[in-house]
This record gives structure tokens, sequence and C-alpha cells, in this order.
């Protein structure tokens, strides 16, 4: 037993965190499936323009709604348009919608945080003052004057939902770089002369990454339920483009008459939700240090 | 696992097995067959019941139950009949109306209903102050809009109560209308004393219209009102006609969201719905169920082009979009809610005026004018927005028309769902090039809706104008003879067809649930459905 | 300690401020007023309502007499209802909405404690997998979709429930609560889980565990506060979306709630509505995070230490 540990390969070769957390995570079936999931729907969403079987708008009014049969898998709607057509490109709005948004809430928030937990003292406090004022309202009546007052372009939406999902981003971020503030490796850079510049860039932000990527993989599952929630109330994607939850919300109406209009873009946006979620929980165990105890 | 069985699992259990037990409960419909108590559902929450500083639909109805006009109408054929006023006279050259107060009117608190209580009502009705967006239908009395605009004394009102039973109106001209105008609810008594006890009579919005302090002379009066939850109206025992009244209570529910109000009709909460969503219509229909009723109403869906912009300026434009809509298609497989397809504005009355002007589906006249305006094939068109406000309805038929226009002129166009208010606003800066818009007559008349594209009408929102139109309006207006009168609007009806300012879709259709124990719901194109006629049966 | 919550209601003071006018500003800057309707409306009859709702004075002007009576604890007359002011309005919402929230907050604790505590004694075993999963199933499915579903199994194919109504028939805050509450538990179980999951390999654990102290004893006793912490830091700003979700909840099944006054007054521009419901729920907000943050410190002797120091 000794004499194997001894020359077991693993003790000559140092271990990064990096390779240790991607080896945590491939033992993790759930969040695997949950990458290849995605990895899918994002390949079908980019090539939706060339392998769709209709084009999202062709209306045939005569046709109407008819269930899934040969010529439309996933059946048509009130004016005739291919279902699956129109779920393969509002996986392209709602994936770009949920990355792109998170993009900006990512950018934002960790700008944002990292300098207010760098600089500290005055400086933090107004900064994190603010972001309590804007915790403080409720984010749904934010988001419907915004979208009423600018319209609903997409662009709009990105940067709506964006502007409200930084602020917990923010405070994360902040309390990740308050934590390593204090820790001797900081000190040590510091007193060895390092500028503030690249303190946050080579030493806290590659330090924060864990809880920043894990909390990114979360916050797209709740910036796509965001959009759908828009959607419901008349203001998300504006047709003839649709999206998942413009698709969710109008098949809910004729839940009981046309099921399949409600069960497909249900189906996918949940299984797009599990997948993100799963690899998010991965991602998370995987990068916990403290999961190196075992 | 064994906390989840332990624990979870039971609890599920107990909770189906109690909710089965109510399986045997009374629905609220059952319970108000037998009690005489009526739910129905009505719309978006009012405002207030205040026949003044109120115009809504949701609103009218609370109205009809609380208050009662100088007339009212006969449900089935919308012919005038008598209301607080049991007869009238009419002078010679119908300037003059008279009428006979009944003795045995009064309000709900007892006092007596008097000729000079309808001159205070409008006279409130007219305060500035007050802000009455219907204080117009008022103006066709002598002095009317003098008094509105603050330009005249209110001692000098062509309405004056030569006694307590007889009230006198002069007019400005003759009004063949007139009497159509007097039930509609802004033209209903007020009571004075009532609304003086809670703050000045040209204040909105004051205490006098809670329930508890509330006065009206109607069939029924005010009893609860919650917001968002429902407002209660009980049978007034004052009522001159009260043995004639059979239903106890009525229920308003404000429900907007229409889904909810049919599940809540089919498992029993509701006895009528405020209206039913498009997908359920085919259900019912074609299960022949008695529940639904289908009539079309006097109001017409279309499209309004701004005739300042190019190249909307030029008719033949307007005529190629206009003539290039295939409306059957649209009302047969896009709204499927069973409108009739509307080529004029007016939308017909079977006991009155059916336009006859025609705005024909030609779609190769339709290339040729657009061809002649200079894009031929569409080549060269500008892509013009068609904005309408929120709405799964305008954005199908939106989208009909964009592919309509598409294969039939070659020519592209964006779509604009826009926030109500924010529509609102556009259109009236004109700030729009093609947008939805829809009417409903005020009274059953002709004037209603053509006198809205006279030059500068407020309602107008287009920039039309036609001196030749503008005269036939003035003239219908002084006209007291009733062919002649339709004889002028006819010839407006063609003119706006030809001009094509507007693009008529359809006339709207009611459809609505009402369950079978309701009885005395008559069908008319007012949607005129006051409560005091009905009653339910016990089945 | 008493300092500390005096110091955090002081705080909230210029918080609140703060809010009224940014959504002050939002509000204003939105076209289209409260006015306007499809039918036209005379000029003159426009100038009067504006004057009678001092429309027409200047912004700041209308701000700071918006403060001055909201000290006065007068929030203002509502301007799309006009029989009742904006306190009625919030006075006669609230409650349902409070109570919805309860409910729905009741519901997410129990169910999602529950399954969060169980799957966190077995971990990575079916015992983990199927709670998680269906916590899961809380979290992906949107309260729009959740509710109707709902609906039409108990309320129109089982009829066991009633489809609408808060009150008004036995058994209708039921759906609505499960409706609100769902993805709430399916937070709470992933957290609860996540927490017991790190109080349970703690050292003091394995030792209860190698002392043979009866696993009830350990979950219940020891780990357990553990558990509930990170669930409570997460009460408290959930409630701020557990009172906006309530609008959707309230649409479907018909609850006289403030979520749907309020929502209703943004697209009616009812700006005194809309400032007032703002206001209050911030204030509520921040009234439950302040609860939230005792209950902390309450159970954290560290915190307390730090928090007696005046921090």
């Amino acid at each position: 037993m000794q004499s194997e540990l001894l020359s077991s390969p693993n003790l000559e070769q140092g271990v990064s965190l990096s390779q240790d957390a991607l080896r945590r995570l491939r033992k993790n079936k759930m969040a695997i499936a949950g990458l290849f999931v995605l990895i899918f729907l994002i390949v079908i969403a980019l090539l939706t323009p060339w392998i769709a079987p209709y084009s999202y708008d062709g209306q045939d009014l005569a046709l109407g709604v008819t269930s899934p049969s040969q010529q439309h898998w996933l059946g048509t709607d009130a004016l005739g348009r291919d279902q699956l057509t129109r779920v393969m490109y509002g996986s392209r709005v709602s994936l770009a919608v949920g990355f792109i948004a998170t993009a900006v809430a990512l950018l934002i928030g960790v700008l944002w945080g990292a300098t207010a937990g760098f600089l500290g003292g005055r400086a933090d406090a107004i900064m994190m003052r603010i972001v309590d004022v804007l915790y403080a309202l409720p984010f749904t009546i934010f988001i419907i004057l915004l979208t009423v007052i600018f319209g609903s372009s997409m662009l709009l939406l990105f940067l709506a939902i964006g502007a409200v999902e930084w602020l917990t981003m923010a405070r994360i971020v902040r309390g990740q770089v308050l934590t390593i503030k204090r820790q001797e490796f900081v000190e040590a850079a510091v007193s060895m002369g390092f500028s503030p510049w690249q303190i946050i860039s080579r030493h806290l932000i590659p330090n924060v990454l864990g809880p920043i990527i894990v909390y990114t993989t979360l916050t797209i599952p709740s910036v796509i339920l965001l959009e759908s929630f828009l959607s419901f109330l008349g203001l998300g994607i504006q047709p003839p483009q649709s999206s998942w939850g413009s698709l969710i919300s109008a098949g809910v109406e004729t839940m009981e008459e046309f099921p399949w209009l409600l069960i497909f873009p249900g189906l996918t946006l949940s299984i797009t939700l599990f997948s993100l979620n799963f690899l998010g929980d991965g991602l998370r165990d995987a990068l916990d240090p403290r999961s190196a105890k075992d | 696992m064994k906390f989840f069985i332990k624990i979870l699992l039971p609890t599920l259990v107990i909770l189906t097995t109690l909710s089965s037990c109510e399986g045997k409960r009374k629905t609220l419909v059952e319970i108000g067959n037998e009690k005489q108590i009526l739910h129905v559902g009505n719309g978006d929450e009012i405002s207030s019941v205040d026949p003044h500083t109120t115009s809504g639909m949701p609103e009218y109805h609370v109205i009809l139950s609380l208050y009662e006009g100088l007339v009212s109408k006969n449900t089935k054929t919308l012919a005038i009949e008598p209301g607080v006023a049991e007869s009238w006279d009419i002078s010679e050259d119908g300037l003059v109306y008279t009428f006979h107060i009944r003795e045995n009117a009064r309000w709900s608190n007892g006092d007596k209903l008097v000729a000079n209580d309808f001159v205070q009502s409008w006279l409130r009705g007219l305060m500035p102050a007050l802000a009455n967006e219907y204080a117009s239908s008022m103006y066709v009395v002598k002095n009317g809009q003098n008094i509105n605009e603050g330009k005249a004394d209110p001692k000098d009102f062509g309405a004056v109560a030569l006694d307590d039973q007889t009230l006198q109106i002069t007019l400005n001209a003759p009004t063949p209308y007139f009497l159509q105008l007097l039930d509609h609810h802004s033209t209903y008594p007020v009571h004075i004393p009532t609304i003086k006890k809670f703050g000045k009579l040209d204040e909105r919005g004051t205490k006098w219209t809670r329930p508890e302090n509330f006065v009206g002379n109607g069939a029924f009066v005010l009893s609860e009102w919650t917001p968002n939850k429902y407002l209660s109206v009980k049978k007034s025992p004052t009522y001159w006609d009260a043995k004639s009244v059979r239903l106890n209570e009525v229920r308003y529910y404000p429900i907007n969201k229409y889904t909810t109000e049919e599940r809540m009709f089919r498992s029993g909460q509701l006895h009528a719905t405020y209206y039913l969503p498009r997908e359920k219509l085919a259900v019912y229909k074609n299960a022949n169920n008695p529940v639904l009723r289908s009539y079309p109403n006097f109001a017409t869906y279309f499209y309004r082009f701004n005739v300042t912009v190019k190249p909307l300026d030029d008719v033949r434009v307007r005529k190629a979009l206009a003539y290039s809509i295939d409306r059957k298609r649209i009302v047969e497989f896009v709204t499927k809610f069973g409108q009739i397809p509307a080529y004029t504005l007016t939308p017909p009355d079977e006991n009155g005026y059916v336009a006859n002007a025609k705005m024909p589906y030609d779609v190769e006249l339709a290339k040729k004018l657009l061809a002649e305006a200079g894009y031929p094939n569409g080549v060269g068109f500008p892509k013009l927005t068609v904005a309408f406000n929120a709405n799964d309805e305008h954005q199908h038929i939106a989208e009909a028309v964009q592919q309509m226009w598409k294969d039939n002129l070659g020519i592209d166009i964006a779509l604009a769902s826009t926030e109500w208010k924010v529509y609102l606003d556009n259109e009236k800066q004109l700030n729009y090039q093609i947008d939805r818009a829809s009417w409903i007559g005020d009274y059953l008349d002709p004037n209603t809706f053509l006198e809205m594209f006279v030059t500068n009408n407020g309602n107008n929102r287009t920039g039309f104008s036609d001196a030749r139109y503008d005269e036939l309006i003035a003239k219908a207006a002084l006209e007291s003879n009733q062919e002649k009168r339709f004889a002028y609007f006819q010839e407006a009806e063609q003119i706006l067809a030809d001009s094509a300012p507007i693009l008529p879709f359809y006339t709207y259709i009611w459809n609505r649930l009402i369950a079978t124990s309701v009885k005395g719901w008559d069908d008319n194109v007012q949607d005129y459905y006051p409560f005091k006629n009905m009653y339910l049966e016990n089945q | 300690m008493y300092i500390f919550i005096l110091k955090r209601i002081l705080q909230s003071i210029p918080v609140l401020l703060a809010v009224s006018l940014f959504t002050f500003i939002m509000v204003r800057s939105a076209p289209g007023g409260p006015f306007d309707q499809d039918r036209n409306v005379p000029p003159a009859v426009i100038k009067n309502l504006n004057a009678h709702y001092h429309l027409d004075d200047p912004l700041w002007k209308q701000y700071v007499d918006y403060i001055m009576n909201l000290l006065h604890g007068d929030f203002g007359p509502s301007f799309k209802f006009q029989s009742h002011n904006v306190n009625d309005l919030i006075l006669a919402g609230f409650p349902p909405t409070l109570e919805l929230a309860f409910y729905a907050t009741l519901f997410a604790l129990v169910v999602g404690l529950t399954a969060g505590i169980t799957a966190s004694l077995k971990p990575n075993s079916l015992q983990d997998y199927v709670p998680m999963s269906s916590a899961m199933l809380g979290i992906c499915l949107p309260s729009f979709v959740l509710g109707p579903l709902l609906l039409l199994i108990f309320g129109s194919w089982l009829q066991w429930l009633p489809v609408a109504g808060w009150g008004q028939i036995p058994g209708d805050k039921i759906l609505p609560s499960i409706t609100l509450g769902a993805s709430y538990a399916a937070y709470i179980a992933r957290i609860s889980r996540g927490g017991m999951l790190e109080v349970l390999s703690q050292d003091y654990i394995r030792t209860a565990r190698a002392k043979g102290l009866s696993p009830i004893r350990i979950v219940f006793v020891h780990a357990l506060r553990g558990g509930i912490t990170p669930v409570i830091s997460f009460l408290g700003p959930a409630i701020a979306g557990l009172l906006a979700g309530s609008f959707v909840v309230e649409t479907i099944f018909q609850i006289p709630g403030l979520g749907r006054f309020y929502v209703q007054a943004a697209f009616n521009r009812d700006y005194t509505m809309i400032m007032g419901c703002t206001i209050f729920f911030a204030f509520v907000i921040i009234v439950f995070n302040l609860l939230s943050d005792i209950i902390l410190v309450y159970l954290n002797p560290k915190l307390r230490q730090q928090v007696s120091r005046g921090h």
C-alpha cells in the first residue's frame, strides 16, 4: 500500500485548480448531460436559418391550427405557421436574450462589485447604497415601466433585463473581493509593489471567477424566464418574431383545445433551464475548493 | 425517502380527501338562482359611478342599474320607451320637447324626483371645472355648449322645469336622434343634495359615490364596492316600477383576463361573461351550446391612413391598399369570431340605416392604381408601419394584412405593437402612418360615426378633409326628415369609400356566455342589457 | 442590538426618498398620460383635468407637494379610480397580497425544506435526485404556465377546487398559493440542501456520528440551524420577488391584491398609484429585509458580537 502511494504518478505532477475542477466536473453525469444538451441546442439555434423546414412567418390562413403531422412535426398555429420552425427561431431569440442580457449584467456587475470591494471605505459604501436603492424597487415594475417608456426592441430588452440582474452579481463579486482582499497573498502582492490594476486583474478576478461563473450559468435561466414573463404581459419580443416565452404565453391561452402548442415550446424551455441549472450546480460543486476534502 | 413518504404523501392524501368531500358543494350560480342573485363579468374595474365623469363601457353597465333617464329603450328593437318620463310632446318644428315626469318617480332615499332635478343635473354636467368628457351630449340643447365653455349663464340654459312634473327642452336645431341621446348615461339625473354634502358640485372624485353615501334613481342601489373584487347592487325599494324588478342583487366582477372568466363560467361562478376568448368560440359553436349568444354590435374595426404623409397623401395609393384586402378571409380564418366583413364605416342597423357605399375587394384594380401612383408591382414603395395597441387579435390581423399586401401588391410593411397610452398619444399627434382603430356608436344613428371625419373633428385623426363631406354632415344635422337625412349620409359614406382615409374591416360581433337560468336578456346591436327586466329561473 | 435596528431604520429613509424620486422621474418620462382615451377629449376638458390634479404645475413642485403629503400619510388621489384614493386602494389591496405571500411562503418552506433536507441526507442517491429534480421543475415552470395547468387539472377536469377568487369559496386559496410558492419551494430546496451539506460535512458532525448519536438528533439539533440560515437570508430579498410575482397569480386567479393594482396602474399611467405602490412595496421590502437580518443575527453568535460592537 505504502509503496503504491509513493510511486503514484499524481504525487509527482502538481494538479492546477482548473484541472482539478474539470476532473470533478466530468464525474458529475447530470452536469455533463446538461452541457451536451446545451451545446446541441446552441448548434441547432445557430444553424436554424439553413435547416428550418419552413420560414417563420409563412402564414397559411386556410390551414389554421393543426396537430403534429408528417408535414408539420410540431403542428401549426392559428395563422398556419409551422411550429417546429417557430420553436427553432424562438430558441435563437431566447438563447440570445439569455446570453447577451447575462453578459450585460456580468459586465456591469463585475466591474461595479470589484471596484467597490477593492476601493472599500466611502466609495464602497456609496456604491453599495445605490445597489440597495435599486434592489428595493420591485424589479418587475421597473422593467414594465422601461419597456413602456422606450418600447420593446430586442436591444432594449437585453439592456433592461441586464440592468436588473447586475445587482446581485455586484453584491456577490463585492463580497468575494472583500474576503479575498484580506487574504495573505493579496497583502503579499501589495507589498511587492504591484499596481492596483494588476492586482485586480491578476489576483482578484481569477479568484472570484468561480462564483461568477456559477452565478452566470444560473442567471441565464432566470433571464430567459424573465423574458417569458414580459411576453405574458405583451411587452416582450414582438411578432412575427417569436421567443419561447411568447410561444408559451400564446399556448397557455389555448391549453385545453390545442395542448401541443404549449407542450413543445414549454418542453424546450424546461429542458434548457434544466440543463443550465445542472451545469451550474456541477460547476459550483467542481469549483468549490472545500469539496476537495474528498 | 422516509421523510418524503412520512410527511409529504400523507399531506397530499389529506388535502385531496378534504377537497373531494366538497364535491357536493353548491356553486355560486346555483345559490344565485335560488336567491335571485346574478353574477356577471364586467371587464375592467370601473373608475367611478358618476355619470358625468366616466365614459367607459364597464362603467356604463353599472350606471344603467343605478340610474334611469327620461327615456329607456326596448331591449329587442331598441325603440324608445318611457323611462322617468311617462310621455312627451314634440313641437312642429322639432325644436321644443316637453316631457311629463311620473308622479311616483323617487330617489333611493325617498325624495320625490322632479323635473328640476334633470335641469340641475345637466347644468352640473356642463360645469367647466368638472371636465365632463361627455358634456357635448348636451350641446344640442340651447346654450349648452356656451355654458360648458363659460360663455353663458346657467339661467339661459334651454332646459327649464315648468313645474314639478313638466320639463321643457329647447334645442338649437331639430335633432332627430335627440330621444336616442336621452338614454345615454351622461344625461341621467344625479342627486344634487347628496353631491353637495360631500364637496363642491364640480369637484371630481368626492365621496358621494361610495356605497354608504350613494343616492340614485334606478332599479338598483349601490350596496358594496371593493375594487378588483366585485361591485354589488341591490334592488331599490323606492324605484317607481319596483314590483317588476325580480332580481334581488347583481354582482359585477371586474375580470379582464377572458380565459379566467370563461373558466369561472364553466365552474359555475358566473351567470354571464363579458366576453369570450376566441379559441373557445369554436368549441361552444360546434356543440351548439345554448349558453353561447352571438349578435352584431354597432361598432366597426378599421384602419386609419394618415393622409398627411407621403405616399398616403395620394388617394390612389390609399385605394390600392384598401382594395387589396380580402376581408372575408380575415374574418373567416384570422379573427374567427363570427364578425361581419365591413366595406363602409357605419355598421348596418336592420331597423334603420344600412350603408350602400361599396369599397370593393379588387386586386387587379388595386395593382393598377398602385402602378398609376408610380409604384408598379410595389417597386420603390416605402416601408410603412402599421401600429396597433398590444393585443393578440390586432397582432394577427396586422400579420395577415402584411401578408396580403405583400402577395397582392408586392410591398413590405413593418408592424409596431405599441402600449395603449403610447398608441393613443401617437394617433392624436398624427405620429403614425397606418394605425388600427375602432369606434362604438354612442347612439343609434349614423351621425355618431360619420361626423368623426368632418374636417378637424377631434376624432378624425387622419388629416382627411373634404368640403362636400362637411357640407353633407352639417345639412343632415339640420334635417328633420329621416329619409332625406339618410340620403345625405349615404352620399357622405360614398365619399369616404372613394377617398379611403380609412380601411373598414368588420362589424363587431359580441359573443358572450349566458347561463340558461338567466331569463329576459335580449340581444341587440347596442349591447343594451338592463337588469331590471331579468330574473333567474331556479333549475 | 437596538442601536443596530435604529441605524437601519434611519438609513432606510434616504433609500425610500431615492426610490420615490427615481420612480417619479421614470413614470413622468413615459409618453401618454392618464387621461388619454380612444375617444377624443375636448382640450378644455383636458385642461380642467390637469388643473384638478395639479399636472400643470412645474414637475419639481409636483414632486415636493407629493412628498409633503406623504409625510402626512396621504398618498394622494388615484387618477383612474375617482371614488377611491391611493390610501384606500393600498389598504384594500395589501391584505390579500400579504396573505397570498404568506401562504405561498408557508408552502415553499414546508415543501422546500422537506425536499432539501431529505436530499442532503443521502447525497447523489435517488433520495437526492428525485426531490431535487422535482424542485427543478418548480424553477423551470413559470407561474403563468403552472397556474393554468393546475387550474386545468384541479379546477376543470377534477372539479376539486374553485377556479378564481380569494376568500369567497372555501378552498380558493390553495391553488394560488401553490402556484406562487412553487418556484420558491424549489429555491429553498436547493439552498437548504446546500446549507445542510455544508454543515453535515463539518468535523463536529462527524464526531457526533462517531459518538453514535441518532441521525434525527443530529439533523434537528445540530445541523438544522446551519441549514436554515441560508434559507432565512434568502427569504428577506425573496419577499420582493414574491410581492411582485403575485401580479401574475392575482391576474390568473382573480385575486383583489396590490400586485394587480400596481401593474394596472402602470398601464393606466395612474401616477399617484404607481408612486404610492412603489414606495409602499419598497417600505415592505426594507422591513422584511430588516426582520430577516435580525433573525440571522439572533441565530448566529458571531454576527451578534459584531452587531453589539456597533458594526
